[in-house]
C-alpha cells in the first residue's frame, strides 16, 4: 500500500486527544516511521554522529572555556565568548561580518547580471556550439579551490612580473605602476571577489541556460509578428518568465558568497593583518592557531543563527523545487 | 519484504566496510604502516607490530624536513638509532606545513599525538602553556645536555621557569651580497656597518639601481636583524615585559633610523610585498643585498646554472654592524615530547641521542646547522661552503620572545612598523600604541 | 531569440569567445608555467611565454614524494565515497520524498541546519569519534566521515527531484507487487541520472580535492591522498612553482575527465541543480 493513502483519516474531529484517536495517531505514526526507516536509518545515523553531534559539541565549547587537552576541566563561562566577539578591542569579528557582507554586495549583482547575460547570448539562435560554450563556461566550478586559489594567487602576484600586473602594466598601460594586489585591503578584497565570481559564474549561466530553454519559442514569434526588436523581445518576455528561477538563483548566490571559506583562506590567510578575514576563516585561525576554540565556537553559533534565521522562511521553496 | 530490504541494505554496507578494511593493504586499526623510505633504510620494515610487541618500543615522531633532508633521516639516522637501541623502532611520518598547527591539535585532543616532533621553535611555548608538552630539564641527564648545546637556540625551550624540548637544529639569517653589484660600487668586500650599508645603498640609488638595504618584509622575522642591530629591543631579559623595552628611546631611534632609510627609498621594494623578491632580485643580479638562512644555499646550489651560481655568485657577511653590534634572529626547531606519549623513556633516549654530536654531524650535512656546540665547530662542517658566517652568526643571535602570546606580539609588532613605514603613524607614538597593547595581552 | 544583423552576430560571438578566453586561459598560463625549468622564483611572464613544452616537470613531479602511490590513494578514497555517498544520499532523499511521517519536516530543517552553522571546527570531535571507533589511519574512517557528512548535501539536492518524479510511474510497479524498494531502484534511481550524474561530479571533486581530513585521519604516508602530495611541494622555505603547477594539472586532470564524462547529463538537470557551496 503506497504511503500516500494513508492519510485519509480526518483530522478535525478525532484530533480532541481522546484516548482512542490519540493511539490510532501514535500507531499511524510508527507504522509510517516503519516504512520510512530503512531508507533514512543510515542516513539519518551518519549525520547524527558525523554532523549534529559535533554540532552539539560546537554549540557547548562556546559556552566554556575550552582546552585541548582531552583531561582539562572546561570552565563554564557563559556568554564571555560571545562577549569578546563583540569587545574585542580589535573588532576582528565585527570586521570578519562587514566582509562577509562586502561579499554578498558585490559578488551577487555581478554574479548574477552575467550568468544571465551570457546565459541569453549563448541562448540566441543563431549561435552554434553551445554546448562546446557550456562546458567550459562550467569549467571553472568542477576544477579544485585550493588549486585554483593557488593560481590566482599566482596570477596576482605584486609588481611587474605578476601575470595580471603584466598584462595591465607592461602590456596595456592602464595602470601607473605595478599593484600590490594582496598588500592591501582593498584590492585584496577585488581578488577574492574576482576569484569567487569567476569560479562560480558558469553555475548560473546552467541554470539559466535550461530556464531559457524552457521558455516557448511562440512567444517570441508572436512577438515579432507584432514588430517588437531583440530588446523589446527580452524585456517583456524573456524577463518575466525568468521570474522564479531568479529568485532561486539569488538565494544560491547569496547563500555560495556567506559560505566563503577557501576563497578567503587560500588567496590571503585573512590578511593583510586578519582584515580580509570572513567568518568561517577567522574561526579556523582563532581555533588552529591561537587555540581559541571557545571564541571560534561562539562565533560559528552566531553565524549559524544569522543564516538560519535569513533563509528560513525560503527553506520551504528551497526544499521544494518545483519551479516550472 | 521490509526485512529483506533491510539486510540487503545492511549487507551493502558491510561489504563496502569489509572492502574499506581489506585494502588498505592489512594495515588495519594501528598505525603500523612503516616509514616511507627511500626504498633503502635496513630496518624500515612494519614488522615491529608483529610478535614481539610486548618487547619493543614503537616511537612515533612527526617531522617537516624536506625531500633531501628525510633522505638523511630515514637512510643514516635511523637504521645507526635502531643498532644502538635495538629495543625502539622510529615511526618516522613527514608532515606538510599546511594545516599542520591543527593536525598538531587534533592529535593532542584526540589523545593521538605523536611521541616525538620536531616542531618550530615559535610553538612550543605556546604548547608548553597548554600543558602538552613533557618537561625535559626534570629527565636524565638534561644538565650536562644542557652544558653541550648553544646557549641561545636552547632557550627558546624555555617556558616559565622550565624547559619543554631540547633544540633539535638552528639556524640564522646571514647578509648575502651579490658579487656583480658589489664590484659595480667598486667594493671588493660587503660592508660591516649600517651605515656602510646604508651609503652604499644611496650610491645605488643615485646610479638608478635598485636599493641596497634588504629587509624582505615588515615582519618581525625581516625586520629583528635591524632592529636589534640599530640597538632595539623587544622586551627585558625575562622575557615577561615591553613597557620600557619596546618604547625605549633605543627601540624609537632603530625604527626611525629604518623608517628614514625607507623614506629615502633606500629599502628594496619586497619590503612592501613589491617585486622582485629577494631570491628573484638576487637570482636577477638586481639585489646587492638581501639575508637568508642557510637554506638560500642549499636549495639553490641544486640549480646552479650560467647566469646565477649561488656559490660563485653570492659573498656571506654578519648582519651590519649597528649601535649594538650585530643581531640576527634565530629560527629552527626543536625536539619536544609529548606529555601523551606512553614512552617518555624511549623518548628521551632519542631526544638526548639525536643531540649528540654523531647524530648532529650527520644532520648537518643537508645543511642543518647543529645546536651541539662541538658538532657546530667541526671542521668538516666550518667547510661546507656557506656554513661559516652562520656559525659565527649564532653566536650573537637572539630568540624571538619565547611566549605563548609571541604569534599576538608579533602581530602587533609588525602593524606598528608597517604603519610607519607606509606613513600612517610616527614611530613614537607607534611604538607606544603597540607596547600598550603587547602589555595587555601579557597579564592575560 | 533571433538576431539578424550579422554584425551584431560577431559582436555576440566575440563576447562569447572573449569568455571562453578568461575561463580558460588561468590554466592555459599554468600548463604552460609548468614548462619552465628552475622556477623557485616567481617564472616571469615571458619566461613563460618562452618556455618549449616539454614534460619533464611532470616526470619529476610523478617521482617525487610518492606522487604516483597517492594518487591512486586518492582514486580508491574516492570512488568508494561517491559511490557510498550517493547511493546513501539518494535513500535517504527517497526516505523523505515518499514517505510521510511525524516530524518529517522538522528533521529535514534540522538537516538543514547542519548546513548553516560553518563546520570548520567540526574535524575535532570527528577524528575523537573516528579515534574511539579505532578506525584512526585507515581508509573506513575516512569514508565514514565523507559518507555520513555528505548525506545531507545530497539528500538535500536529491529530494525536490524525486518529488518531481510523477507518482503515475510508481502505481505501474506496485500493480505488479512492488515494494517500495522496487520503486526506488526501478523508477527513481532511472529517472534521476541527470540528477545522479551532477551530483557525481560535485561529490568526485568534492573527495577528490579533500586536504584536512584526510591530513587528519590518514597517517602512514604510503596511505595518503592527492591533495597532501600536492601540498608537500609547498617547502618551507621555498616553493618550486613549476612542480606545484604540474602536480596541480596531474591532480585536476581526472575532475576534468569524469566532468566531461557525465556532462552531457547536465542538460535535464538545469534547474534541480543545488546550492553552489563556497
Amino acid at each position: 500500500m503506497s504511503a500516500t493513502n494513508r492519510d485519509q483519516l480526518p483530522r478535525g474531529a478525532a484530533g480532541r486527544g481522546t484516548s482512542a484517536s490519540a493511539y490510532i495517531h501514535l500507531r499511524r505514526g510508527l507504522r509510517q516511521w516503519g516504512e520510512a526507516l530503512p531508507y533514512l536509518a543510515l542516513g539519518v545515523l551518519g549525520t547524527s554522529v558525523f554532523v549534529i553531534y559535533p554540532m552539539i559539541q560546537n554549540i557547548l565549547i562556546s559556552f566554556q572555556d575550552y582546552s585541548i587537552m582531552p583531561n582539562a576541566v572546561n570552565t563554564w563561562v557563559g556568554l564571555d565568548n560571545y562577549r569578546y566577539a563583540f569587545e574585542d578591542p580589535n573588532q576582528k569579528f565585527l570586521i570578519a561580518i562587514r566582509n562577509t557582507f562586502l561579499n554578498v554586495l558585490f559578488t551577487v549583482p555581478i554574479n548574477w547580471f552575467l550568468a544571465v547575460f551570457f546565459a541569453v547570448l549563448i541562448n540566441m539562435q543563431f549561435v552554434r556550439f553551445k554546448l562546446v560554450f557550456r562546458t567550459i563556461y562550467y569549467l571553472p566550478i568542477i576544477t579544485s579551490w585550493i588549486v585554483v586559489a593557488f593560481l590566482f594567487r599566482f596570477l596576482f602576484a605584486s609588481g611587474e612580473y605578476g601575470f595580471i600586473n603584466y598584462l595591465l602594466y607592461t602590456k596595456l598601460g592602464w595602470i601607473s605602476e605595478p599593484i600590490g594586489w594582496l598588500q592591501n585591503y582593498w584590492t585584496a578584497m577585488i581578488v577574492i571577489w574576482l576569484f569567487h565570481i569567476w569560479k562560480t559564474v558558469g553555475w548560473g549561466v546552467v541554470i539559466y541556460l535550461a530556464a531559457l530553454q524552457g521558455i516557448p519559442l511562440d512567444l517570441y514569434e508572436a512577438a515579432e509578428i507584432d514588430g517588437a526588436g531583440a530588446v523589446q523581445q527580452f524585456r517583456h518576455i524573456t524577463l518575466p518568465m525568468l521570474g522564479p528561477v531568479t529568485i532561486f538563483v539569488l538565494i544560491n548566490l547569496v547563500n555560495g558568497a556567506f559560505n566563503i571559506f577557501p576563497q578567503v583562506y587560500f588567496i590571503t590567510k585573512g590578511g593583510p593583518m586578519d582584515q580580509t578575514q570572513v567568518i568561517p576563516s577567522l574561526m579556523y585561525t582563532q581555533a588552529f592557531t591561537n587555540f581559541n576554540f571557545g571564541y571560534a565556537s561562539a562565533m560559528s553559533v552566531m553565524m549559524g543563527f544569522a543564516v538560519f534565521l535569513l533563509t528560513y522562511t525560503q527553506m520551504k521553496k528551497i526544499g521544494q523545487q518545483r519551479l516550472l | 519484504m521490509l526485512k529483506r530490504m533491510m539486510l540487503t541494505v545492511l549487507a551493502v554496507m558491510l561489504v563496502l566496510a569489509i572492502a574499506a578494511c581489506g585494502s588498505d593493504g592489512g594495515n588495519g586499526n594501528s598505525s603500523g604502516g612503516g616509514p616511507s623510505s627511500a626504498g633503502s633504510g635496513g630496518s624500515g620494515s612494519s614488522g615491529g607490530s608483529g610478535g614481539q610487541a610486548a618487547k619493543k618500543v614503537v616511537l612515533e615522531y612527526w617531522h617537516t624536513y624536506s625531500d633531501a633532508e628525510e633522505k638523511v633521516l630515514l637512510e643514516e639516522i635511523k637504521p645507526l638509532f635502531e643498532t644502538e637501541h635495538p629495543n625502539i623502532e622510529l615511526n618516522i611520518t613527514r608532515m606538510p606545513y599546511e594545516g599542520l598547527k591543527q593536525q598538531v591539535i587534533a592529535g593532542v585532543a584526540g589523545g593521538a599525538a605523536p611521541d616525538l616532533m620536531r616542531m618550530d621553535i615559535i610553538w612550543v611555548p605556546e604548547f608548553a602553556k597548554l600543558g602538552a608538552l613533557q618537561k625535559v630539564n626534570e629527565l636524565d641527564g638534561f644538565e650536562e645536555l644542557k652544558a653541550q648545546l648553544f646557549e641561545g637556540p636552547m632557550s627558546t625551550n624555555y617556558y616559565n621557569g622550565d624547559y619543554y624540548g631540547l633544540p633539535l637544529n638552528t639556524n640564522t639569517k646571514v647578509a648575502i651580497y651579490n658579487k656583480k653589484v658589489l664590484e659595480s660600487v667598486g667594493l671588493s668586500n660587503p660592508p660591516t656597518t649600517m651605515q656602510e650599508l646604508a651609503d652604499v645603498s644611496r650610491q645605488l640609488v643615485k646610479d638608478g639601481k635598485l636599493p641596497g638595504i634588504g629587509i624582505s618584509g615588515v615582519h618581525a622575522w625581516a625586520l629583528l636583524p635591524y632592529f636589534w642591530s640599530l640597538g632595539g629591543k623587544l622586551t627585558n631579559d625575562d622575557f615577561s615585559q615591553v613597557e620600557g623595552y619596546l618604547n625605549s628611546p633605543e627601540s624609537i631611534q632603530a625604527v626611525e633610523t629604518i623608517a628614514a632609510w625607507h623614506e629615502e627609498g633606500l629599502i628594496i621594494p619586497a619590503v612592501l610585498g613589491g617585486e622582485p623578491s629577494t631570491w628573484d632580485g638576487m637570482k636577477k643580479h638586481e639585489y646587492l643585498m638581501i639575508d637568508d638562512g642557510p637554506w638560500f644555499y642549499s636549495i639553490l646550489m641544486g640549480e646552479a646554472s650560467e647566469e646565477f651560481d649561488v656559490l660563485r655568485d653570492t659573498v656571506r657577511g654578519l648582519i651590519p654592524a649597528g649601535p649594538a653590534g650585530s643581531h640576527s634572529v634565530i629560527g629552527g626547531e626543536n625536539l619536544v615530547i609529548f606529555t601523551g606519549s606512553k614512552h617518555t623513556e624511549e623518548a628521551w633516549t632519542f631526544a638526548r641521542w639525536m643531540l649528540g654530536e654523531e647524530p648532529q654531524k650527520i644532520m648537518s650535512k643537508v645543511g642543518m646547522i647543529p645546536t651541539n656546540i662541538k658538532a657546530a665547530n667541526e671542521p668538516t662542517f666550518l667547510e661546507v661552503p656557506y656554513m661559516k658566517e652562520y656559525v659565527e652568526q649564532l653566536e650573537t643571535a637572539l630568540p624571538r620572545t619565547p611566549n605563548p602570546q609571541w604569534g599576538e606580539m608579533e602581530g602587533i609588532f609588525n602593524l606598528a612598523v608597517e604603519k610607519v613605514l607606509r606613513g600612517e603613524s610616527d614611530v613614537t607614538t607607534a611604538l607606544n600604541q603597540a607596547t600598550q597593547q603587547i602589555e595587555a595581552i601579557l597579564k592575560e | 531569440m533571433r538576431v539578424r544583423s550579422k554584425v551584431w552576430q560577431l559582436v555576440i560571438y566575440a563576447v562569447l569567445l572573449m569568455g571562453v578566453v578568461v575561463f580558460i586561459f588561468p590554466f592555459l598560463y599554468m600548463i604552460m608555467t609548468t614548462f619552465v625549468k628552475g622556477a623557485y622564483t616567481l617564472p616571469r611572464p615571458y619566461e613563460i611565454f618562452s618556455a618549449v613544452p616539454n614534460l619533464d616537470n611532470y616526470q619529476i613531479v610523478w617521482n617525487r614524494n610518492h606522487f604516483a602511490r597517492y594518487f591512486l590513494n586518492s582514486a580508491v578514497v574516492t570512488a568508494v565515497s561517491m559511490a557510498g555517498g550517493l547511493f546513501l544520499g539518494a535513500l535517504t532523499a527517497y526516505g523523505f520524498a515518499r514517505f510521510q511521517f511525524p516530524g518529517k519536516e522538522a528533521l529535514f530543517r534540522l538537516f538543514l541546519l547542519t548546513m548553516m552553522i560553518p563546520g570548520v571546527i567540526n574535524i575535532i570531535p570527528q577524528f575523537i569519534i573516528i579515534k574511539n571507533l579505532g578506525l584512526v589511519n585507515t581508509y573506513a574512517g575516512l569514508w565514514l566521515i565523507y559518507i555520513g557528512g555528505g548525506v545531507v548535501g545530497s539528500t538535500f539536492f536529491l529530494r525536490g527531484f524525486f518529488e518531481g518524479i510523477p507518482k503515475e510511474l510508481e502505481e505501474s510497479v506496485m500493480i505488479d507487487g512492488g515494494s517500495n524498494f522496487k520503486i526506488f531502484w526501478h523508477i527513481y534511481l532511472p529517472q534521476s541520472l541527470p540528477a545522479l550524474g551532477t551530483l557525481a561530479i560535485f561529490s568526485f571533486q568534492g573527495t577528490w580535492e579533500e586536504y584536512f581530513l584526510a591530513l587528519t585521519i590518514i597517517k602512514s604516508e604510503v596511505m595518503r591522498t592527492l591533495p597532501i602530495a600536492l601540498m608537500m611541494f609547498h617547502d618551507q622555505h621555498a616553493t618550486n612553482y613549476s612542480w606545484v603547477f604540474a602536480a596541480s594539472v596531474i591532480a585536476l586532470l581526472p575532475v576534468v575527465l569524469v566532468y566531461i564524462t557525465f556532462q552531457k547529463k547536465f542538460v535535464q538537470s538545469g534547474y534541480n541543480d543545488g546550492a553552489v557551496k563556497g
